[in-house]
């Protein structure tokens, strides 16, 4: 039953194409001329750079972690590109008719058509491609509301005040190994600023895309939600499929002030490798939210591409009442190493967090779950919950929890709780007998093991995520 | 490394016995071996101050030290005092089945098997683990011989006097279809230092019912470590009571070796003052058809610190695995702190594993129920913390040590400071 | 013997679990239309029967032949087994945890239309055809969002199975105790149910241990099933003389030794 199950995971990686773009790609290898070639490129102030050196400077001090429960060789970092760019966008395009059309025709490829009026309502997207942002849209709309959404590249330059004050606020620049990296070489990304009361009235959306060869993506978000205000992120990537690993190490940053919003979701299908473990992306992520006031931020991620995944979205509560969420499914199979979680760091009163954590292992892949609730002095009737659950499927795989549990406060109240468990013969039976194939019985039987988090995604997001698992969720009552 | 370590390694050079190959090997190991620090994942939440600063030293005159009575309990009494065993304390006659011998007594293919024993049964991840390796000082070595059931416990004691030092090493073999229950206890008098390590090989169908109780407190360094390694059909159920001292570390490996093995551990830890109590619990599922069951309590008070890290390891060919661990804490004073961890590793897919784990505070509503019928809100605290490890002792096999401990355990809660 | 032809022949089925042999010779021949009660002591092997007809894995056929429509049944996969229209009511419906009753239905029904080459239900067609089946079995609309069986009781468990029932429409409905652990109401519910469902082009087994449901679902024939084999048939009479009598009078030995029972 295992084989059919492994089938029924299995998928082709349908965005593993290459585009033919002409690209400007710096050669590899990291020393501060990069660093410095990298800002000069984006015309960026000195402070930027400066910050940046000394990240890099850091940097070098720095041991890369190994705590984490995946296994992969020494990676060179003087063998990637820090760099790369189509060279159409040199001139940086005005507009859209401007923009090289190969370019679009990827986007469109995957689903993600930039021509507005072909665009699903209601989404604004950012499409980042290796290290630039080749279009930003639904723009005008936005700025009538206020809302801020634009590459960070340009960020500096317009608002150079609002990057400066909170770039680094949440993530330190030596927070870690990777974080130090992508302080020091980051290249692009999305910053988002909703003004005060403001509900941001589209979904906004970053579309990553790395297509050349041998470089590195570190790419950069910072979302501001201002006081009272709200916004829905998402967030998607994909690469070609090469026998090459590639690195990507991305910074987030989420600020949400007194009473703000910010829901942030991620489908990540960066390429997996291939059955074998050749290839695929190493995606070393750092991602982290500060909540202000009865503030909220939460996090959904599907995560099911990635040759490793090192990646811990978080959420700092430190205003009274805020709250925090992660919900997140990984899904691993082939020989993929997933190694996530979340922290959830409660300093105010009465500040809440819910972690729904559904870990599926297939192929000889291995699935680890690792999270920090800490519970500190002052977070006088703190509360949360964790619930992580883990799917086997088929005797070669591995699935593994790894909380961290720390509580200072006895007024907070904290509960865990973790479970095993595999796609059991009577239930696939049962679905069989009912005369559903036994592709679509696995299908629906781990989509249903994942809806608890399936749910919390924006409506077009979970269409994506249903499909990536090879689930469709047709039929399911809305 | 540390300056305390380079020093217990220059001692244990000097030392040539019968266990010599074994404690080359850790010399050998330990110099590879980092010191711990807040980044050594084991050591996380254990500062070594203590074991770096203390001054116990070996003490090798004769000192004369009783264990405490236990009202009900006839055992037979294992003594170490200042890490040297005793002789005098042990009985003349031992049950039939029973032998108690020091390790150097042991002709050379008996020594060759605890040797061996010695290699297998205890990881050599622990550092201090390592450390008794090569300080050990007297080594005894218990054996029950086959189908053979013993009723009366063996009590091991370590007695230690005031600064005194020791190294304690006892090896268990349950033969096949045997039953024994051993009782572990270190009593130490202020500002000591020992690490006691007892390995434990149940053979198959043979049955361990074990305690452990660390009720040394103050200014006390303790660190040890019970090890079990269990064969088919054997049985296994552990208790720990722990009150935690300057720094108290156990570490408890649960080995599944055989088939349909069957481990249980009750381990509860009650701390006041500044008292740090650490326990490692790791289950290792190497075989299939096993079951583990995990119960840890903790109450801490004060400025105390309890960190418990529980973790089970599912070998790949250990299908049909139950594996259940439940952690539940309370904690009674903002400057106490709960540090806990339980771990799962699974990669078999036919097995039933879970944890849970709650830190939560003493349920109000109960205490105010009882407070409205008259009792004083100190005295309801003391029930119900009470309560909430009572469930615990009445799990405890043998009524004399459960009586025993009892009025020990109320009568340190009646202690603690209520807030 | 009319000259109808059968739905369902089975012949001389010898059927085993883990080694073990359970069905140990048994004929039955069900014409379209047809009800037939089997009934039996515990462990004889009637559950069994059900899995091995309906293909579960880890069941094998030993020897026999099974047709259902003159086609051959046990070199059928489980789901087309499901797609020529045998449906089975399980003893004990498992759990199916975050996979709405509703979606499951539908991807029942559509995996069936399509294999049967017939167009696909509309969304909305088909909440309503679900609704109404609710309703007869007396379940709330709400069990349609619900988890299949999950947090279920014994008797939601078993209308749920009964709900399926209809919605699929089989050709051969397997009830394996759908009245046990069933109130007197339940029980008429379950029995309306099959019987608005009893059809010239439908047939039933009813597995069940009590005469009672007999009360209300006249059977055309009733069995006894014993140590794996059919032991005595008979009119509806049979299951009256079996409720009176039990069944060790028509056992030549003894059951065999409980404990393997
Ligand atoms: N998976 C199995 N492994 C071994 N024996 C089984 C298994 N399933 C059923 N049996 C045995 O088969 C016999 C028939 O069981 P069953 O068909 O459930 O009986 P009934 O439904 O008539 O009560 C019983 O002896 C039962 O113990
Ligand atoms: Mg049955």
């Amino acid at each position: 039953m295992t084989e059919q199950i492994d089938k029924a995971l299995a998928r082709e990686y349908e965005a593993g194409f290459v585009s033919d773009v002409e690209s400007e790609t710096f050669e590899p290898g990291l020393d501060e001329s990069v660093i410095r070639r990298i800002s000069e490129m984006k015309g960026e102030p000195e402070w930027m750079l400066e910050w940046r050196l000394s990240a890099f400077r850091e940097w070098l001090e720095m041991e890369e972690p190994e705590w984490a429960l995946v296994d992969y060789p020494k990676i060179d970092f003087q063998s990637i590109s820090y760099y790369s760019a189509p060279k159409s966008m040199k001139d940086k395009p005005k507009s859209l008719d401007e923009v090289d059309p190969e370019l679009l025709r990827t986007y469109e490829k995957l689903g993600i058509p930039l021509i507005e009026q072909q665009m699903l309502a209601g989404i604004a997207v950012d499409a980042v491609f290796d290290s630039v942002s080749v279009v930003t849209t639904f723009r005008e709309k936005l700025e009538e509301a206020g809302v801020i959404f634009c590459p960070i590249s340009e960020a500096l330059h317009k608002y150079p005040d609002l990057v400066k004050k909170y770039i680094g606020s949440v993530v330190p620049k030596k927070d870690n190994y990777y974080a130090a990296l992508n302080c020091a070489v980051f290249t692009d990304g999305s910053f988002v600023y909703i003004p005060k009361g403001t509900r941001c009235p589209m979904e906004l959306s970053t579309y990553f895309r790395i297509n050349e060869q041998n470089t590195g993506q570190f790419e950069r978000t910072l979302i501001i939600a201002d006081e009272g205000s709200h916004v829905s992120y998402l967030e998607g990537c994909t690469a070609p499929q090469r026998d090459e690993n590639q690195l990507h190490a991305a910074v987030v940053e989420l600020v949400a002030m007194d009473n703000a919003e910010i829901k942030y979701s991620t489908v990540q299908n960066w390429y997996p490798g291939d059955e074998n473990g050749k290839g695929g992306i190493y995606n070393f992520v750092t991602k982290r939210g500060i909540c202000h006031t009865n503030a909220k931020i939460s996090w959904t991620q599907v995560e099911t591409g990635s040759s490793v995944t090192w990646k811990y979205p978080s959420c700092i509560l430190k205003g009274d009442n805020s709250v925090g969420e992660f919900y997140s499914v990984a899904l691993t199979r082939g020989r993929q190493q997933a190694d996530t979680g979340t922290k959830m760091i409660h300093i105010g009163k009465n500040t809440k967090s819910t972690i729904i954590s559904k870990g599926i292992s297939a192929g000889r892949s291995n699935n680890s779950y690792r999270g920090l609730v800490r519970m500190n002095p002052g977070a006088e009737g703190a509360r949360n919950f964790t619930q992580c659950d883990s799917l086997l499927i088929g005797d070669q795989c591995g699935a593994h929890t790894f909380p961290y549990v720390e509580s200072r406060n006895p007024s907070a109240i904290i509960e865990h709780e973790a479970t095993t468990s595999k796609v059991s013969d009577e239930q696939m039976f049962l679905c069989r007998q009912r005369g559903l194939d036994p592709e679509k019985a696995v299908s629906m039987i781990v989509n249903g093991f994942c809806k608890e988090v399936f749910k919390e995604l924006p409506m077009e997001f979970a269409v994506e995520a249903g499909k990536l698992l090879e689930i469709s969720l047709e039929g399911s009552v809305g | 490394m540390s300056e305390w370590l380079e020093s217990a390694i220059a001692r244990a050079q000097g030392i040539n016995d019968w266990l010599a190959p074994k404690r080359a090997h850790a010399l050998e190991l330990l110099a590879n071996t980092k010191w711990p620090t807040r980044k050594t994942e084991a050591w996380r939440y254990t500062p070594l101050r203590p074991v770096e600063r203390t001054q116990a030293k070996v003490i090798t005159d004769k000192v004369e030290l009783l264990p405490v009575a236990i009202a009900d309990l006839s055992a037979i009494e294992l003594v170490f005092v200042n890490g040297q065993f005793d002789q005098t304390q042990l009985a003349k006659t031992l049950p039939e089945g029973v032998s108690i011998s020091l390790g150097g007594d042991l002709d050379t293919a008996q020594q060759a098997e605890a040797l061996h024993a010695f290699s297998t049964i205890k990881p050599e991840r622990h550092i201090f683990g390592l450390v008794n390796d090569a300080l050990a000082q007297d080594v005894v070595v218990v054996t029950v011989a086959e189908g053979v059931e013993i009723t009366q416990p063996i009590r091991i004691s370590s007695l230690l006097s005031q600064g005194a030092e020791s190294h304690t090493r006892v090896q268990v073999t349950l033969a096949a279809g045997s039953r024994l229950t051993v009782i572990e206890d270190v009593q130490a008098q202020g500002d000591s230092f020992n690490t006691a390590f007892v390995e434990y090989k149940v053979a198959a169908n043979a049955s361990l019912e074990h305690y452990r109780f660390a009720l040394q407190t103050g200014s006390n360094v303790s660190i040890g470590g019970s090890h079990f390694n269990l064969h088919d059909h054997a049985k296994m159920h552990s208790t720990l009571v722990g009150f935690g001292s300057e720094l108290s570390r156990l570490d408890t490996d649960i080995i599944h070796a055989g088939e349909f093995a069957d481990a249980k551990l009750n381990a509860m830890y009650l701390l006041d003052g500044k008292e740090l109590f650490d326990l490692h619990a790791t289950v290792e599922h190497a075989m299939p058809n096993g079951k583990t069951e995990e119960n840890v309590r903790c109450i801490v008070a004060d400025r105390s610190r309890a960190i418990f890290n529980g973790r089970i390891h599912i070998h790949r060919d250990a299908q049909k695995t139950l594996a259940e661990l439940n952690n539940r804490n309370l904690l009674l004073s903002d400057k106490a702190e709960i540090n806990t961890k339980p771990e799962l590793e699974i990669y078999a897919d036919d097995v039933k594993c879970a944890h849970g784990a709650t830190v939560a505070q003493i349920d109000k509503q109960a205490l105010y129920y009882l407070q409205t019928r008259g009792v004083s809100r100190s005295k309801a605290q003391v029930m119900l913390n009470f309560g909430f490890i009572n469930e615990l002792i009445d799990l405890m096999p043998n009524a004399a040590l459960a009586e025993w401990i009892r009025p020990i355990i109320r009568e340190r809660f009646a202690q603690m400071e209520v807030k | 013997m009319s000259n109808t032809k059968s739905l369902l022949t089975i012949k001389d089925l010898h059927a085993s679990v883990e080694e073990k042999q359970i069905i140990k010779g048994l004929d039955l021949d069900i014409k379209p239309g047809e009800v037939h009660a089997i009934m039996g002591p515990n462990g004889a092997g009637k559950s069994t029967l059900g899995y091995v007809l309906s293909g579960r894995d880890g069941y094998s056929v030993d020897s026999g032949s099974v047709t259902l429509d003159g086609e051959d049944l046990l070199d059928m996969e489980t789901e087309d087994r499901a797609r020529a229209g045998l449906f089975l009511a399980f003893q004990y419906p498992v759990e199916i945890p975050g996979v709405s009753n509703l979606e499951f239905l539908k991807a029942s029904v559509d995996a069936q239309r399509q294999a049967r080459g017939e167009d696909a239900i509309t969304s909305a067609d088909f909440l309503k055809e679900a609704k109404a089946a609710c309703k007869q079995v007396n379940l709330p609309v709400a069990f349609l969002k619900r988890g299949v069986n999950e947090g279920f009781s014994g008797g939601e468990k078993k209308r749920n199975e009964l709900m399926q029932m209809l919605l699929l429409k089989p050709k051969l409905c397997i009830l394996d105790e759908t009245d046990s652990g069933l109130d007197i109401d339940a029980l008429q519910i379950v029995a309306e149910g099959v019987n608005s469902q009893r059809s010239a082009d439908r047939s039933f087994i009813v597995v069940t241990h009590y005469q009672r449901l007999l009360d209300y679902i006249k059977p055309d024939f009733v069995h006894v099933l014993s140590d794996g084999k059919i032991v005595k048939s008979g009119d509806a009479s049979l299951a009256l003389e079996l409720e009176a009598q039990g069944y060790a009078w028509l056992q030549k030995e003894p059951v065999e030794d409980e404990l393997e029972g």
